[in-house]
């Protein structure tokens, strides 16, 4: 226990921290500068000097550690003269532009200068100057504001760790610079921006078009790009979104963002959006009204259902839909369609593997909080870079290996490079090898645990195969995990892409299960945990109640008042392939764009073009959407409120921000939809739907509004998870095949993209304008790529023209394109095979020539 | 970027110290030394060689006015003119300098040869005024001795 005296008041604390804390604590305000609650203490301002007796001169508190018996004084004549003097010497160079800078009323040094500073400088001399940098897109860097604080470097280094920005120079002419002085060509996330004190880094989005007062009003609401579900505040004005700020301590970011959360929300306000119904007459596309347009869906779907059957009818639900929304949606198509035919994109990566997971080792396993990861010993990384598919949640990552931890990367590294303590890179598509060696390796010392019969079983049948690596780093893997006495294992979905995807899960779950590790699945969508939880999948009803046990099927047919389709639904790619076959006559998409989301997207817009009847609902005329008979203008991110499950199973509020464009709340289209066709819904509002949830929902049960509002709605809330046992998994060890071609295509995932909405955002276009071929340096070496370079790339289903830019943390032979651009996806020359096991999409081994221009 | 042998050669720099960082100064000398400049092509490649952070590379290398942070001449003259230098002459020097050689202070003459730094006190007071041509230290300069010096860089 630690006494000190602050300004004659006794405080004990209970744990070492700095004066500062201390006061703060006690409620004691001392002026700061060069300090920032997310940053370390830094002791370079001076403005939160204080007295303390028997020590020698002003001491700074945010440096000093508070000592029992330390008697501090925080305000006297000394103190405020030095503070001014302080304030003086700052703003000698500063050039008092505040009436024309942004950050007045939101600045630090306004505020301080106001409260702590002299009426009046003294300095006569010529200032210096430095003119304001625009040189880059997003940012407005004015170095004559700067006062040197160091906060933006130290967040770009030490929080971030993009290492983009140095303070450059000496004295009087420090100053804070990216490499080149010109642009950033960082991570763009923003970070510096928060924590700025003052005008010097500008975001150039909105500048000059509104004051921090002048905002209208404040949302707190969930980002819509990824399954992070990062808290954030909208700032409107006119009711226009102006600004995201993250806010310090909220939410899984505490404070943090990434490029796309802070400023991909333009799309919200595209041009482009759909505002009224769209319904094909004579092949074109024309404007229609809600009733037209809502009288020909119920008309056909019922048709449809009667002539040929429920289960020629398939839907196709949304990942970046609520949890109101997707609950509404298989409950139309199940209830109102007569189908059990519900899917989405989430198959082709998360959906699939969290199955597979829950299966194996029961619900929940990969309810895991992403703080968690900096409390692990060892963390293992495959599959993909966490750093860009869910950038926040790979900011964890980089701060556990700052603190020490072991960050074990199988494959390409990517935005952990600098932070790997350990590398395998197989050989191209023979992870399983390694995986299974590692596997193999750990059970062996671990033995049996013997609560997973199916596990254990299948661990056994390894012994006997003994696989085998001479993968360079595998010793030191395999080292890192037996010794590791608290391990996160985080998988990315390039490895459920996979013919062989359940092997390599299998081995994953194992691991998880033997090192009883914590497992993240990088999720690239704001919803695809509560897609699966709203019974968006065809095989469980809401709440991952499996659909063909008996119970469950009553109870919900009870409470639905209606009898459940007793056919087994279709996975997505099963879908296509019946729309192929004319098996599936009518397909119901919602907020989802399959003909240019799933690989191979020509045969599957071949597939989509012969159904009988096509609806699409979304935000955008997306490629699909242009093929519909008819299209539904829905509502976007910040127009409706509900609830979005993120990847460590958090339930998080998401508000009506702005005004909307014309559309309508999904769950509202469906709603109107099924009162049309006989069965009826009434919901008036979100909160409607959320408390039927909480009612049939095992998992969701009694779970309110005002719950989820208070922030720590958590796994596994007051459900009941379901424990998962498989005993066959058939076709467990197939899939054998011989690569030896000199390079293959992957599909890059881009901390700038997510494709539709990251399109029509001008921020994000402006970073990352066009798609790049990314190849690794001993690839470029190979065919004699400079960065920059134009070439051609040849797979067996098409050609693309691109340009090249080399990225070292590529290790093997594998090139990246992405599949965000309108102007051709790698999915458009990429073939695939199905995985049985997982009915996801095996897109590896394809092969690919590059040609230099 | 560095060939091999400078790769080498930085890699044993680095073998003597505890952390990267630390190797940070030397390495930027042997950057100098290659590229005649700390231009950004050679702080990339310190930056690469050391695994820091390029902005870092240039935030310490920008600290120091002892490193050439633009192209210079095949020599350069640092010259003091500060209190003692200054009542002996140096300011003629200069002149000197920019007739004779075409050098002027913060520039480097046409022909490549001698680029010209003015230094606030080089520690000679007693032997002003005095200068530094590359590495090498010269005192007692007069017009004279000046010129003679200069003979040898070429
Ligand atoms: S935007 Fe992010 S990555 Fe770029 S300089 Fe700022 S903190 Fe660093
Ligand atoms: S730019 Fe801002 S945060 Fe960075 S050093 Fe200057 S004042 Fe501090
Ligand atoms: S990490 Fe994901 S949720 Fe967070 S800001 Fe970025 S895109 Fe949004
Ligand atoms: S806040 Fe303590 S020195 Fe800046």
């Amino acid at each position: 226990m630690i006494t000190i005296t602050i300004n004659d008041k006794e405080i004990t604390l209970d744990q070492p921290m700095s004066v500062l804390e201390a006061s703060r604590q006690a409620g004691i305000k001392i002026p700061t500068l060069c300090n920032h609650e997310i940053l370390k203490p830094y002791g370079g301002c001076r403005l939160c000097v204080v007295e303390v007796e028997r020590m020698p001169r002003l001491q700074n508190s945010c440096t000093l550690i508070a000592a029992d018996g330390m008697v501090v004084k925080t305000e006297s004549d000394v103190i405020s003269e030095v503070r001014r003097g302080i304030l003086e010497f700052l703003l000698i160079n500063h050039p008092l532009d505040c009436p024309y800078c942004d950050k007045a009323g939101e600045c630090e040094l306004q505020d301080l200068v106001n409260k702590y500073g002299a009426t009046a400088g003294r300095y006569k001399e010529e200032k210096r100057k430095v003119p304001e940098s625009r040189k880059d897109q997003i940012f407005a860097r004015n170095m004559e504001r700067c006062v040197a604080c160091t906060r933006c470097v130290r967040m770009c280094h030490d929080v971030q760790g993009s290492s983009s920005i140095a303070m450059i120079g000496r004295g009087g002419h420090t100053r804070m610079e990216p490499f080149t002085a010109e642009s950033f060509n960082c991570e763009y996330c923003g970070n510096c921006l928060t924590v700025c004190p003052v005008g010097a880094i500008l975001s150039r989005l909105n500048m000059h078009s509104f004051r921090p007062w002048q905002v209208d009003k404040e949302v707190e609401t969930v980002c819509s790009y990824c399954g992070v579900g990062c808290s954030l505040i909208a700032q409107v004005r006119d009711d226009s979104i102006k600004r995201v700020i993250p806010k310090l301590g909220l939410g899984v970011n505490k404070g943090l963002l990434c490029s796309r959360g802070r400023f991909g929300y333009e799309y919200i306000g595209s041009e482009e959006r759909l505002k009224t119904p769209l319904v094909k007459k004579d092949g074109e596309l024309v404007q229609s009204t809600w009733s037209e347009a809502l009288g020909i869906v119920a008309d056909k779907l019922t048709e449809i259902s009667k002539v040929n059957s429920g289960s020629s009818i398939a839907g196709i639900a949304s990942s970046r839909c609520s949890n109101e929304d997707n609950y509404v949606f298989q409950k139309f198509m199940r209830m109102a369609c007569g189908t059990n035919n519900i899917d989405s994109v989430s198959r082709t990566g998360f959906a699939a593997a969290q199955k597979y997971f829950e299966d194996l080792l029961g619900q929940g396993i990969t309810g895991n909080m992403v703080d968690g990861l900096k409390h692990s010993e060892t963390i293992l990384v495959l599959g993909g870079d966490p750093t860009n598919v869910n950038p926040v949640l790979g900011l964890s990552i980089r701060q556990a290996a700052r603190d020490g931890a072991n960050i074990v990367v199988i494959g390409n590294a990517g935005g952990l490079e600098k932070f790997k303590t350990v590398q395998v890179v197989p050989h191209v598509f023979e992870e399983a090898e390694v995986l299974e060696s590692l596997l193999l390796a750990v059970s062996k010392e671990k033995g049996v645990r013997g609560e997973r019969p199916f596990v254990d079983k299948e661990l056994r049948v390894l012994a006997d195969r003994a696989p085998k690596t001479d993968v360079e780093g595998f010793e030191e893997a395999k080292k890192a995990l037996l010794e590791s006495g608290s391990t996160s294992i985080v998988m990315g979905m390039d490895l459920v892409q996979r013919t062989d995807g359940h092997r390599l899960l299998f081995t994953v779950a194992g691991l998880t299960y033997l090192l009883e590790a914590r497992l993240y699945l990088l999720c690239e969508r704001p919803n695809e945990q509560g897609l699966i939880d709203a019974g968006c999948v065809p095989e469980m009803l809401p709440g991952g109640r499996p659909i063909n046990i008996s119970d469950f099927r009553a109870k919900f047919e009870a409470e639905w008042n209606g009898t459940l389709p007793e056919n087994d639904g279709l996975t997505i790619l099963e879908m296509i392939e019946g729309a192929r076959n004319h098996t599936i006559k009518a397909m119901y998409v919602m907020g989802e764009n399959p003909a240019f989301n799933l690989p191979d997207s020509q045969s599957v817009k071949d597939a989509l073009s012969g159904l009988d009847f096509l609806v699409v609902q979304d935000i955008f005329l997306t490629e699909t959407a242009e093929m519909a008979d008819v299209v539904l203008p829905a509502l976007g991110w910040t127009e409706k409120a509900g609830t979005y499950t993120n990847l460590e199973r958090r339930i998080q509020l998401q508000k009506k921000v702005v005004e909307q464009t014309g559309g309508m709340e999904d769950w509202r289209i469906i709603a109107e939809l099924s009162n049309k066709m006989g069965y009826a819904m009434n919901y008036s509002e979100t909160e409607d739907i959320m408390r039927e949830i909480a009612r049939v929902s095992p998992l969701y049960r009694d779970l309110s509004y005002n719950e989820i509002a208070q922030g720590n709605c958590l796994w596994p809330y007051h459900g009941e998870p379901l424990r998962g046992e498989v005993n066959e998994v058939p076709g467990m060890h197939d899939v054998d095949k011989e690569y030896n071609a000199d390079f293959y295509l992957a599909v890059e995932k881009p901390l700038f993209h997510s494709g539709t909405l990251s399109r029509r955002s001008e921020a994000l276009m402006k970073i990352y304008p066009e798609p790049l071929l990314k190849v690794g340096g001993s690839t470029a070496a190979k065919i004699g790529l400079q960065d920059g370079d134009r070439v051609q790339f040849t797979t067996s289903s098409g050609t693309i023209e691109a340009l090249v830019a080399i990225d070292d943390s590529i290790k093997d032979n594998r090139v990246y394109y992405s599949n965000n651009f309108r102007s051709g996806g790698v999915f458009s020359v990429m073939k695939f095979n199905i995985d049985k096991v997982t009915n996801a999409p095996g897109i590896e081994g394809c092969e690919v020539r590059i040609k230099k221009l | 970027m560095f060939n091999d042998t400078v790769i080498n050669e930085i890699n044993e720099i680095r073998a003597k110290y505890p952390d990267r960082k630390s190797a940070l100064l030397p390495a930027l000398y042997v950057a100098q030394r290659e590229f005649g400049w700390l231009s950004q092509e050679a702080m990339e490649s310190v930056a690469h060689a050391l695994n820091l952070p390029a902005a870092f590379v240039r935030g310490t290398a920008s600290f120091y006015s002892m490193f050439k942070h633009k192209p210079v001449g095949r020599n350069v003259i640092q010259l003091c003119t500060n209190v003692s230098c200054m009542i002996l002459g140096a300011e003629k020097l200069v002149d000197f300098l920019k007739t004779k050689y075409g050098v002027e202070p913060n520039a480097t003459s046409e022909d490549g040869r001698f680029s010209l730094v003015i230094m606030e006190c080089i520690g000679a007071c007693g032997t002003a005024p005095a200068m530094l041509v590359n590495t090498d230290f010269h005192e007692n300069l007069t017009e004279k001795s000046l010129e003679k010096i200069l003979d040898k860089y070429k």
